[in-house]
Parts: C-alpha cells; sequence; structure tokens
C-alpha cells in the first residue's frame, strides 16, 4: 500500500531510468537522456557541458519535475507512481542533495541545517538511531567543520565549509542516493579533491549512491561508473 | 503536527533572521493596531462615563422644550433654558404622593466659566452617579451660611482654590463677564469629590444666596442702591420665585410614565418632563456616528499596515528564492513553504498585537494621571472587553487571510521548483 515507505527490495537499482525525455515549455525539441542503471552503494559521474540539461536530468531523478516521455525507477519505486506530495516525501527519505553553491538556510545554524532532513523524514530520523544532533555533530566533525562554527549562523562560513556543511546534510540519516549538483565548482583544486574524497568515503559508509555531476572530465576517476551527457551522437 | 513544528520553527528563524527589514513593518502595525484597540478602548470608557453621568433620577422636570435641551442644560451644563418653573409649581410637585424626593436646580450665573448650581442639600443627597453612587465632599462641608459656596471637584483643581477663599460669581454665562457680583463675595465651604461627571464642572450655591445676588438685578445689571449689602442680606430671608428645572426621584418607578405624561399636561404652567436614561441614549445616538466613523477610519488605518506587511512579504519572497530551492531539494512540499509564508504573516501579526497592548496599558497607566488632573477625564487601566477581544483578535485573522496572496503565489511557484539554485534552469 504504502509505496514510498515500504521496504525495498536490496536487488532493485538504486536508479534505472528508461528513455527519458524532457521538454521546457518553450522547446520544439525534447531533450533526450542516455538510460542510467546504477546499483545500490555504486557511484556515478555525469559529465556533460553546460546546456545539455544536467540540471534537468537532476530534476527528474529528484521527482521534482515529471518526464514527458520515458520512465525513472528508484529503489524499486516509479516515480511516475506517486503523487506530488509523495515524491516530495520520497526525496526526503530517499535522497540526499548538494548544490553547486547557495546550500544551506540561510536563518538556521550549520546544525540545524544538517539535521534539516530528519525534521522532514521520519525514516531519516530513525536510521540516526533517533539522535539527529549527535549523527550531524559526528559528520560535521569527519567533514573537520570547526565546532565553533557548528551554533554560528553558516552565512559566516566559507564556501568550502559551506560545501561540506551540505554533504553533512546529504547524508545524514543514510539516504540511498545522493545528488550533487557540480559541489565543487566553487572550490580550488585542493578542496575539490579532499571534498570528493571524503564525500564518497562517507557515503560509502552509509551505504549510500552518489550521482555527481560534473562537466570536469578530471574528477571521472574517482566513481566506479561515468556517463556523457550531449556528445554521445 | 510535526510538520507544524518544523514550520514555526522555520517562521521564527526566520522572522530573526530578517529582524530589521521586519521590524519596521511590525512597527507599523503595532502602531495602527494600538489606534484600532484606543480607539475602541476609548470608545467603551467615554460611552461607560457618559451614559454614567446621572443615575438614581426618574424624571427630570423643566419649562416646556425638547427632551435634549433639557438634558443638555440641567446635566450637562450646556445651552439654556427656555424658561423658569414658578416655585410654587415645584412646591405642588414636590407635595405629590408619588414623589419620594424632588431636587430643585437654578442655573443663570457664572464663575469663570463654571456654571454656577444654585439648589440645596437635597442635591448632595439625592445626586447619584455611575453605579448609583452618593456625592461625597473631598473636604470641607456642604454649604451652610447663605454666602456659601461648595466646589466641583475640577473648579478647585484648576482654579487651585482651597477652603475659607473668597470668590465673586459673575452675573450670566460666559468665561470673562462684565457683570460680576463683586459686592457679595462667595466662601468656599466644600470641595467635592472627583466624579468623572458634569457634577465636577461646577459650583453650587444655595437658592436663597441665588435671589439674595439678584436683588436690584431686575432688569439685568445692578442698579446701585438697590442691590443688597451682605449683612443686610444674611439678616433678610428668601424665597425663590422661579427655578430652572427639578430631578424627580420617584417612590415606585413604575409610576414614571403616569406622572411624565401627568407632568407634560401640567395645568398650571406648561412643563416637560423626560427620563434621563432615554435622552441619553438618544444623545449618544447621535454623537455615536462620529466615534463610529473614527473607529471606521482606525479599522482602514490597519489594513493600511496590512497591505504594507504583505508588500514587505513580497518583496521579501525575491531574495528567498535560494531557501526555498534548498527546502523544496530536501523534500518539503509546496504545501509546507506556503505554509511557512502565512506563518510568519500570522506570527508578526501576533507580535503586533502583543506590542500593542503592551504600549495601550503603558500610554493609559502614564496618560490616565495627567488626563485627569488636566482635563477631568477618568480613563482608567481596565482588563479588555469582550468586543475589543473580538478586535484584536480579527487582527491575525485578517493577516492569515491576505496572507493566503503570497502564500499562494508561493505555493504555484515552487510547485515548479526544479533542481538547484534557481526556478529555471
Amino acid at each position: 500500500m504504502n509505496i514510498e515507505t515500504a521496504p525495498h527490495s536490496s536487488r532493485s537499482h538504486a536508479i534505472e531510468t528508461h528513455q527519458l525525455g524532457f521538454r521546457w515549455p518553450k522547446q520544439t525539441i525534447p531533450l533526450q537522456f542516455p538510460d542510467i542503471r546504477l546499483n545500490r552503494g555504486e557511484h556515478l559521474f555525469l559529465r556533460g557541458p553546460s546546456g545539455t540539461g544536467k540540471s534537468t536530468l537532476l530534476s527528474l531523478l529528484a521527482g521534482m519535475m515529471l518526464p514527458e516521455s520515458g520512465s525513472v525507477n528508484l529503489l524499486g519505486t516509479q516515480l511516475r507512481h506517486l503523487k506530488g506530495g509523495a515524491r516530495d516525501q520520497f526525496r526526503a527519505d530517499h535522497m540526499g542533495v548538494i548544490f553547486q553553491q547557495f546550500n544551506l538556510v540561510p536563518y538556521l545554524s550549520a546544525l540545524a541545517n544538517v539535521t534539516l532532513p530528519c525534521r522532514l523524514s521520519t525514516r531519516r530520523h530513525q536510521q540516526t538511531q533517533n539522535t539527529p544532533d549527535a549523527a550531524a555533530t559526528a559528520l560535521l566533525s569527519k567533514l573537520s567543520i570547526p565546532e565553533v562554527l557548528w551554533h554560528k549562523p553558516v552565512t559566516e562560513m566559507s564556501i568550502g565549509q559551506q560545501q561540506r556543511v551540505a554533504a553533512a546534510r546529504a547524508l545524514i540519516g543514510s539516504p540511498e542516493i545522493i545528488l550533487a549538483d557540480e559541489p565543487t565548482s566553487a572550490l580550488d583544486a585542493e578542496n575539490r579533491d579532499r571534498f570528493i574524497e571524503l564525500l564518497l568515503t562517507l557515503a560509502h559508509e552509509h551505504h549510500s549512491s552518489v550521482v555527481f555531476v560534473s562537466h570536469d572530465r578530471s574528477l571521472a576517476h574517482h566513481f566506479h561508473h561515468q556517463l556523457s551527457l550531449g556528445d554521445e551522437s | 503536527m510535526n510538520s507544524f513544528r518544523l514550520t514555526l520553527s522555520l517562521a521564527t528563524a526566520s522572522l530573526w533572521y530578517r529582524r530589521r527589514v521586519l521590524a519596521l513593518v511590525c512597527l507599523t502595525l503595532t502602531l495602527s493596531v494600538t489606534l484600532l484597540l484606543g480607539i475602541q478602548y476609548l470608545r467603551t470608557e467615554v460611552r461607560q462615563s457618559f451614559t454614567s453621568t446621572i443615575s438614581g433620577t426618574d424624571l427630570i422636570v423643566g419649562a416646556r422644550s425638547g427632551q435634549l435641551n433639557l438634558l443638555l442644560y440641567t446635566v450637562f451644563h450646556i445651552g439654556d433654558a427656555t424658561n423658569n418653573i414658578r416655585w410654587s409649581s415645584f412646591n405642588d410637585i414636590k407635595d405629590d404622593p408619588r414623589v419620594d424626593w424632588a431636587v430643585p436646580i437654578s442655573l443663570g450665573d457664572s464663575y469663570q466659566g463654571y456654571r454656577v448650581v444654585s439648589t440645596n442639600d437635597q442635591f448632595l443627597e439625592q445626586f447619584q452617579y455611575g453605579d448609583d453612587q452618593k456625592l461625597a465632599l473631598a473636604r470641607g462641608q456642604w454649604f451652610s451660611q447663605l454666602f456659601d459656596v461648595t466646589l466641583g471637584a475640577d473648579v478647585a483643581r484648576q482654579l487651585q482654590h482651597e477652603l475659607g477663599d473668597q470668590i465673586v460669581l459673575s452675573h450670566g454665562g460666559g468665561r470673562t463677564s462684565f457683570s460680576n457680583h463683586t459686592d457679595l463675595p462667595f466662601r468656599v465651604s466644600g470641595i467635592l469629590e472627583t466624579t468623572g461627571t458634569p457634577v465636577d464642572q461646577a459650583v453650587y450655591i444655595s437658592l436663597e444666596a441665588m435671589e439674595a445676588m439678584h436683588v436690584g438685578w431686575e432688569s439685568g445689571v445692578a442698579i446701585p442702591g438697590r442691590t443688597l449689602s451682605a449683612q443686610t442680606a444674611e439678616a433678610r430671608s428668601f424665597t425663590p420665585d422661579a427655578i430652572t428645572a427639578m430631578l424627580l426621584g420617584l417612590k415606585n418607578p413604575i409610576m414614571t410614565f403616569q406622572l411624565q405624561r401627568e407632568l407634560s399636561q401640567y395645568a398650571a404652567e406648561p412643563l416637560s418632563a423626560i427620563l434621563p436614561g432615554v435622552a441619553l441614549s438618544e444623545l449618544w445616538r447621535m454623537m455615536g456616528q462620529f466615534e463610529q466613523a473614527l473607529l471606521g477610519i482606525s479599522v482602514f488605518v490597519v489594513a493600511t499596515s496590512l497591505i504594507g506587511l504583505v508588500a514587505v512579504l513580497l518583496t521579501i519572497q525575491a531574495q528567498r528564492q535560494r531557501e526555498v530551492a534548498i527546502l523544496r531539494a530536501v523534500g518539503a512540499s509546496p504545501r509546507l513553504v506556503a505554509g511557512l509564508y502565512s506563518l510568519e504573516c500570522v506570527l508578526l501579526a501576533l507580535a503586533s498585537c502583543g506590542l500593542s497592548l503592551l504600549l495601550g496599558a503603558s500610554a493609559i497607566s502614564a496618560l490616565s494621571p495627567w488626563l485627569l488632573q488636566h482635563y477631568g477625564i477618568h480613563i482608567g487601566a481596565r482588563s479588555l472587553n469582550a468586543d475589543e477581544w473580538l478586535l484584536l483578535g480579527l487582527v491575525p485573522v485578517v493577516a492569515f487571510a491576505i496572507s493566503l496572496i503570497p502564500a499562494w503565489h508561493h505555493w504555484r511557484k515552487s510547485r515548479k521548483q526544479s533542481f538547484g539554485s534557481s526556478a529555471q534552469d
């Protein structure tokens, strides 16, 4: 009955898409996306120059938009079978997100930003052994955010720190899928590699699959799989 | 419920984060709500003190005139009588078996702009105001000697009179009179307690003193040689020919209408008898128009500031794109985002209501002694009545209703929210 909260068979893929197509209101030719099949716990690098619809694909995977054609199957659940509210709840329960920048709610402290998914999802709350604050502080220490900043407004942090807080928010409550939209584009080379390593290590600990979008080919070697958008033909 | 708690905590954090901008909006709203509440409060207070100007009196009798005119000059000291009542009529009515008590009142003179009411000791005993409260003396005695005067509380306060002061009454009304009763000064024998009614704004002398003062004034001015000196006046006894009006208390109030009808058809001279309560409410109906308009205006002021609030929230909305994108991406529903907006608006309105209660209460407690001292208006702090709570409660309700505009806007927009920082890719 409850599709989104039913235990998902571990054999189902984390992400499985089939002939996805999407058209923005004023577009004549729809965007077509290659099929994705990602096992649980594995990471995918999605590469593509801008304008190839990376963000559109992420919106479809996150269930924030529905495709014009094709299907998205996450953890054995067909997204199109869920209503708007159920898709939002599915996202809260099973997905962590990291944006390019401006990841954090400006009026919440770093800690409150990290625990936000646990307040929107009972499942994520339970996955932290019902101690979201402890889980959040553990993640923040692992991501080497100085303790003095935990209760400070996030606007006082550097961009690198903000991105790491966002990573902690994506990881908390061990969601099965983490969607990251060029999270390192605002970081320098050294920070970038450190960020990706930390993210993937922690994702491994939490059994999460990471879908990482970037135009930077040099990052691909960190991931199990890679897929290019736009330049196939 | 859980989602409500989340929305509430987000809304409070968000309001606090934007406190500098919102403080001004909140201030505007607070001031306008204070105005609205203040006007409603004063309305109630004024009405209360207005309708409690006189009580316990069953009929007011004067020369034939309209009931408002009779009420105004006997109770409020506004305007003049059309004619007098003969002293014989007063005695006749006083001796009617249905009449319990009768207080004669004679008007016409003034003291520094305050009315001189000449009456007898029945006035002190029978006149009642408010919840059947009787008059009492703050200091001294009710007049007993011929040239004694008892002052209303405001008169004593304004002119800083003490017991034993000598004062000179003027002939006719008005603050500056050219004909004064200089040769017959009065001595202040007593000062009444504050009542918050027109009683405070008058001075009281005996009917005999009124007669004595006017010997030799039959033509309207003093004719030299015909007026009395204090010594000769005290040696004589005076009986008034006429009075201006009388207050009647009946043994059985059921007889009021019967007696009123009889007095209106009084054979000896044309009289009018009015029921003070009926006349007061008619007078209030006339003045009520004005305060209704005032209340209407203040409602518009509140509406304006609520619209201003929404305008500010809509402006802030543009800066909140990113925040909405984040909330949506971590799984918040469009409903939660819209709810955040409505709740912020309601919380602001509630804060304004709370602040305006504080502001109103401190304004009343700060201004109340000053008002009493300078204007003789008694505005006490009291808890709000049902109407006022209703009015106050309507503010957050209306705030919620108009917050639906930005909330709906947000709801629609965030439904179309795509993944990422901007609404559109």
